[in-house]
Parts: C-alpha cells; sequence; structure tokens
C-alpha cells in the first residue's frame, strides 16, 4: 500500500525517469541547512539535473494564531517569524495597522526605526558573509565575520535591551528612546563596521581559492528570468534590477535619510557577496546620518487597543528582500484575517533554477546565497495522494477549515 | 632481534607516531583556533594536550552501528587494513639515526604502494557503507586519488634522482652537506600541495566536506571504526610530514654538538622539529583557504603541478649532467 502511495508521489514529482542512485537527498536533517528542509537533489555524475524542494517543515500556523489574539500581541508574535530580521517583521505588520488608524508616528519614532532596521541589516548581512564563508569551506572568515558582527549586536543591546527580538516597536511610535550620549559611540563603532566590511571585500575580491566557488556560480541566469521568478531583494538587485522597497516606497525615514542603491551586474555568487558587503556599508553611513541627524520630540502615540474596520497593507525591506503583510479588521479586538509573505518564499524557485546545471559542490553556496530563512516562509500546499489530485483554497475555506479544526463544536459561525 | 621488535613497537615505531598523531591534532586544533581568533581545546591536560586522547578514548566507548545495507566483512575490517598503512610507512623513515627499522634497497617503491593501498582501502570502505552520501565520497576520492597521485609521484622522483637512491635511507644520507630542498624546491612545493591532497586538509578536503556530503567517507562510521579513523588520518599527517622531512629537508640529519648528548637524541629532536615545521605549514595553509571543487583540483593537479613536477626533473637532469649535484 505504502509502495503504491510513494510511488503515485514520485510519479506526480516527475521523478520515475531517475533511479535511486542518482538521487541525493538534502536535509531535512542536513549539517548545512540550520532548519529543516528537503531538497531531493539529481545527479549525473557531479552534476545536477533537477532540484525538487519539498518545504513546510517548520509551518507554525502563525497567521492562524494572529487571528486569536489581540492586535498589540501579534506585533510581538511576528517578531518571532524570524530570529535574524526580527525588528522588521514587527515593523512591516506596524505599518499595516498603523495604516487603520487616524494616528501619525511621530518624526524621532521613524528615525529610531530607521536605525534599528539598518542594524538589523548589518548583523543579517554579516551573518550571511560568515555562513557563505563557512558553506564554501572557509571557516576562518566565518569566525572573523562573527566576531564583528558582536559590536553591532552590542549597539542594539545598548538602544533596545535585546540582541534578537528587540521589542523595540510599538503601535505608532517605539518603546524605548535612544540612550543618551550614544550618538559618538554608534557613529564611532559604524565607521569600525566601514572598515572591516572593505577589509572583507577585500579578501572576497583576492582570495583565489574563494573566487574559484564563488565565481561564475549561476552567471547563467539573466535579468528576465530573476524579473519572471519574482526574485526581491539582493537576488534582484544583483543583476542589476533596481528593485528596493526603501527607494521604491519609502517607509519609516528612509524617503529623509540619503540612501544609495547598491546593483551589480554580474550575476553570480561573488556578485552577491560583494552587494551585501556594499549595503553594510551603505547601511552604516545611514545609521551615522540619522542618529546625528535624529529629531527631537516624542516617540509615542498612546493608540486604543481597538483598531477600526478595514484593509491595508505594508511593505518593509528585510535584509532578504521585500516583505508583505495584508491586515483586515472588523473593528474587533483581534484581527479577522493577516496575511506575511516572507522573501525566502520568493527567492527559492530562483536558487533551484540557479542550481540546474551546477555541481554538488555548489549545493551549499547556492542555498546559501538567497539567505534562507525556512522557518520565515514556511507554507501548506494540499496534496491527496490517494486520488492522485491537487487543488488550491480559497483564503474562505482555508478560514473555515481553521475554525473548524480549533473549535469543532462552532460550525455555524462561518 | 627483541630490541628491534620493541623498536618497531614502541620507540621509534608505532608508539612514537600515534603519539604525535595526537599532538599534531592538537596542534592543528590549537592554531586554527587561534587564526580564527578561538582559544581552541582548554579543558583536558595543560592546554588542552590531552583533548585530541581524550576524543579518541570516548569513541571507543560508543556504541558501534551498521548500517544494514553494509558489506560487513570490509565495513569491520578496512579501517584495521586503514589503519595499518602508515604506521608500516613509518618503519621505513629514519628517526633517531641514518637508518630506518626496515628499509631495504628499494623502499620508496614500498611506500608509494601503500599511499595507494590507503587510498584504494579507502575507496572500498566508503563504498562499502553504501549511502549515498559515501557513493558521492567514492567518487571524489577516487578522481582525487587520479589527481594527485601524478605529481605527488614525479616530486618523489625529483627527490631520489637528486640523491640517486631508491631507498629513503639513501635519500637521507645523501643530504649531509646540502638538503635537497635547494636542487628541488619546485618538487618540495608540489610534494607539499600532492600530500595536503592526500590528507584531504583544505582546500583538498573535497572527499569529505562537510557541508555538502556530511561526513564524506566517513559518515555512517560510528563508536570505534570512526575512533581509529580518525586517529588513521592523523598519523597519516605525521607520516606525510615524516617523509617531507626525509626527502628533502635532510631527515634527521643536522649539526652534531658535543654536549655529552646521545647523537640518537640530538637526531630525534631535529627529525621531531622539522616534522612539526612542516606540520605547521600545513596548518595554515589549510586555515587560510577555502575549499575547491574536485574538477578544479583535477585541474589543478593535471595542468599546473604535473607539468611544473616534469620541469623540476629536467633541471635536476641538466644540474646532474653540468656536474652540479655528486652523488655521495
Amino acid at each position: 500500500m505504502s509502495t503504491d502511495v510513494d510511488k503515485r508521489r514520485e510519479e506526480s514529482a516527475g521523478l520515475m525517469e531517475y533511479s535511486a542512485e542518482n538521487l541525493v537527498p538534502f536535509g531535512p536533517i542536513h549539517p548545512s541547512l540550520k532548519e529543516p528542509e528537503y531538497f531531493k537533489i539529481i545527479l549525473e555524475g557531479e552534476r545536477i539535473v533537477d532540484v525538487i524542494p519539498r518545504i513546510g517543515y517548520v509551518h507554525r500556523g502563525l497567521e492562524k494564531a494572529a487571528e486569536m489574539r489581540p492586535w498589540v500581541q501579534n506585533m510581538y508574535m511576528f517578531e518571532r517569524t524570524c530570529g535574524i530580521c526580527s525588528f522588521v517583521h514587527s515593523l512591516c505588520y506596524g505599518q499595516a495597522v498603523e495604516g487603520l488608524t487616524i494616528f501619525q508616528v511621530p518624526k524621532r519614532a521613524e528615525y529610531i526605526r530607521l536605525i534599528i532596521c539598518e542594524m538589523e541589516r548589518i548583523h543579517s548581512h554579516l551573518l550571511w558573509v560568515g555562513l557563505m564563508g563557512h558553506w564554501a569551506g572557509f571557516d576562518t572568515l566565518f569566525m572573523w565575520v562573527w566576531q564583528d558582527r558582536e559590536v553591532v549586536l552590542d549597539l542594539v543591546e545598548a538602544i533596545s535591551g535585546n540582541r534578537v527580538h528587540k521589542s523595540m516597536n510599538a503601535f505608532c511610535g517605539v518603546r524605548r528612546d535612544m540612550p543618551e550620549g550614544m550618538e559618538k559611540h554608534i557613529v564611532e563603532r559604524m565607521k569600525f563596521m566601514t572598515d572591516r566590511a572593505r577589509y572583507y571585500r577585500e579578501i572576497i575580491d583576492t582570495e583565489e581559492t574563494m573566487l574559484e566557488r564563488t565565481q561564475k556560480v549561476g552567471a547563467h541566469v539573466t535579468q528576465d528570468t530573476v524579473e519572471k521568478l519574482c526574485a526581491v531583494g539582493p537576488m534582484a538587485r544583483y543583476v542589476g534590477l533596481r528593485q528596493d522597497v526603501r527607494l521604491n516606497n519609502p517607509y519609516a525615514a528612509y524617503g529623509e535619510v540619503p540612501f544609495e542603491i547598491v546593483t551589480r551586474n554580474e550575476g553570480d555568487v561573488q556578485a552577491l557577496l560583494r552587494l551585501r558587503l556594499d549595503e553594510i556599508i551603505a547601511s552604516a553611513n545611514m545609521i551615522s546620518y540619522a542618529v546625528e541627524n535624529l529629531p527631537d520630540g516624542p516617540i509615542k502615540v498612546k493608540i486604543p487597543p481597538v483598531i477600526p474596520a478595514g484593509e491595508h497593507s505594508s511593505r518593509c525591506e528585510a535584509p532578504r528582500g521585500e516583505i508583505f503583510y495584508y491586515v483586515k479588521s472588523t473593528g474587533g479586538r483581534t484581527p479577522d484575517r493577516v496575511k506575511s509573505r516572507q522573501p525566502t518564499l520568493a527567492n527559492l524557485p530562483l536558487a533551484l533554477e540557479i542550481l540546474k546545471g551546477q555541481t554538488l559542490a555548489d549545493v551549499p553556496v547556492v542555498l546559501t546565497a538567497i539567505d534562507p530563512c525556512f522557518g520565515c516562509m514556511d507554507r501548506m500546499s494540499f496534496l491527496d495522494t490517494e486520488k492522485n489530485k491537487q487543488w488550491t483554497w480559497s483564503g474562505e475555506q482555508l478560514r473555515q477549515y481553521g475554525i473548524n479544526y480549533y473549535f469543532p463544536d462552532r460550525k455555524d459561525k462561518a | 632481534m627483541i630490541l628491534e621488535i620493541l623498536e618497531a613497537i614502541i620507540f621509534p615505531g608505532a608508539l612514537y607516531t600515534i603519539g604525535m598523531g595526537f599532538l599534531f591534532d592538537w596542534l592543528d586544533r590549537k592554531t586554527s583556533a587561534r587564526m580564527q581568533g578561538r582559544i581552541g581545546p582548554m579543558i583536558a591536560g595543560p592546554y588542552g594536550t590531552l583533548q585530541p586522547l581524550a576524543d579518541f578514548l570516548k569513541l571507543l566507548f560508543k556504541e558501534e552501528i551498521i548500517p544494514s545495507h553494509a558489506d560487513k566483512l570490509v565495513f569491520l575490517f578496512a579501517p584495521a587494513l586503514f589503519f595499518m598503512a602508515p604506521i608500516l610507512s613509518m618503519l621505513f623513515i629514519p628517526i633517531i639515526g641514518p637508518t630506518s627499522i626496515a628499509g631495504f634497497q628499494f623502499d620508496i617503491l614500498a611506500i608509494l604502494f601503500l599511499l595507494g593501498f590507503s587510498a584504494f582501502v579507502v575507496s572500498i570502505l566508503s563504498f562499502s557503507s553504501a549511502s549515498s552520501f559515501t557513493t558521492v565520497a567514492t567518487g571524489r576520492l577516487v578522481l582525487q586519488y587520479v589527481s594527485y597521485e601524478i605529481p605527488l609521484v614525479l616530486s618523489i622522483i625529483a627527490a631520489a634522482l637528486c640523491s640517486r637512491s631508491l631507498s629513503v635511507e639513501g635519500v637521507v644520507g645523501a643530504q649531509t652537506r646540502i638538503w635537497n630542498v635547494f636542487f628541488a624546491p619546485i618538487a618540495f612545493c608540489v610534494f607539499i600541495v600532492a600530500m595536503m591532497a592526500e590528507l584531504e586538509k583544505a582546500p583538498f578536503d573535497i572527499p569529505s566536506a562537510k557541508t555538502e556530503i556530511v561526513g564524506g567517507w566517513l559518515t555512517e562510521f560510528s563508536g570505534r571504526a570512526l575512533a581509529f579513523l580518525k586517529l588513521t588520518k592523523e598519523v597519516s599527517y605525521v607520516f606525510g610530514c615524516a617523509l617531507a622531512v626525509s626527502l628533502f629537508l635532510g631527515g634527521p640529519l643536522g649539526p652534531i654538538l658535543n654536549f655529552g648528548v646521545p647523537v640518537s637524541i640530538l637526531y630525534f629532536i631535529y627529525f621531531t622539529v622539522k616534522i612539526l615545521g612542516v606540520g605547521f605549514v600545513i596548518f595554515v595553509l589549510k586555515t587560510s583557504l577555502t575549499r575547491i571543487k574536485i574538477g578544479q583540483a583535477t585541474q589543478l593537479f593535471w595542468k599546473i603541478l604535473t607539468p611544473l613536477s616534469l620541469c623540476q626533473i629536467l633541471l635536476i637532469l641538466i644540474l646532474i649532467q653540468g656536474g652540479l649535484i655528486v652523488a655521495t
């Protein structure tokens, strides 16, 4: 029975033409994946013919959970979407909710939001550069970069009191003011960060073995492919697309702080390394400017716990790319529906496209290149292997399913 | 007879080699830790010197799991064969004097055989565990062996040509006045690079790339077998450095000082310092390089190192014709 199901499952995935010897399982538990995700890699010798992903190992049901919690609690729950770019999630959700109210965010709060966002970007990019070194087999880079990352984490701790989940954001403001007399220190540290980023740029540009691993990897991907597969963030900018929410649709204080978009044209993994290191320098400059030109005033406006009915959406540029939150309110104490989309889901098709034709040795490098965060992106799909049929549900059906699942005796309230 | 057996087993034979293996492991970990801004092992023994031994002993007491698809005979016996190869090869290296324990007239050929033998044993033991990771690792292993073997043998030939001898004792004996490395610097570099590939050190840790194929050919091993396989890797490290020292750096030879210290102890100290020096060079290289792909490794060995070592041999032949190298 089970073999029959397996066979059909493989047929539906187009796997039947390959023998088992050609199939290297990559995950769900694999040393180069820090989160569980499964990739079936079909090989011919060392060359990759196809990669079939199977996502959903860390599906946590955040969107459904949001419908059962008050508006404010949700902000700190969505912050837990990701352990690296945590603040930007609460910011994006917060902006979507703020859009439903009549209150204005104070200027000072917007600047503080920008500072935290950019520090998060620096720390996320540094983390990525280190992991890139680790996965390419260059542990020394990993150790060095992660040591420098501590500098930013310490700053974040000094400002927000936390290192990872900052819990800084609030509706129409931020929860804590900048500490007194930090400006000089932050500017100094940002100068240090810029120096280190330049130094790592130099290493990446000159280290022969590193160049051999990253140059020309995935160079067959064109701008059209990237556009067609809807890649976001650095994965769009590395082929020369000027796509950045901070530029196209400024939020927080991004409209007022001078911002230079970083793009590259090579379209290989090497370009991604350079791009992210350049973005660190750009972010450091923005932080220095924002700290020096921090406006005075209140940091928060108090808003009532009930949000007026309506729907609103918000976009933000997370370190990995664009994130999107949609919020619908019926005027109650909890949201009616929250939808979020994370950049990893958008970038995964592109990563699989890059992998085709590369060798097995490139798998960790390419999968890392998109800066994957599988915990953020996991979704559900419906596939009935018994009847061999696939379908999708509308939002209403999905909601009904959720209600039936959690409250089986409440069927009347559809 | 009994003295020779004791020499082979305890000093300077197997026990010395294994002890140096543990020391090399510790130095390796400590060097890369210091280069990466960490402190490395600190708990077991002074400055963590006993950490490799502690790891080895711990693994000995762990449960051993044999995969159900594995070829059990090969899976159980190949680690022992693999362990034997570098221990046996070390008997041909002179350590406490100009003569080795088991040396004979053509023992360089025996060493070459044992090098090939250990690569063969690794590939069959990797293949016997029958998992997809080890299968890929076997492919990489064999390809890497075919790549580094040619430059390795050519550089050994260059050293043998300099000394006009096919035994390690002869090569060492011919270096009393001037080391081979001054006649054959290119061959020495090629030898070190090929040796790094043989020892699977970065940038040639391709068959055991942990981020790509989990543990490479070690993936399915556990317990005792894993302990001995890891130890064998370290012992091969010692042997690789010892061979480099014997062929190019004069082996245990050095200035004889009149302290009243026995000459054999001086020789032993010279030898140990030299292999630690060569080992240190490999630690530093290993820490500062990125793993390359198997195709790039093959290209490096066949397109660059093989012609280079051929040029070196030609150069040596010219020097011999010109009478600049005189066999002693």
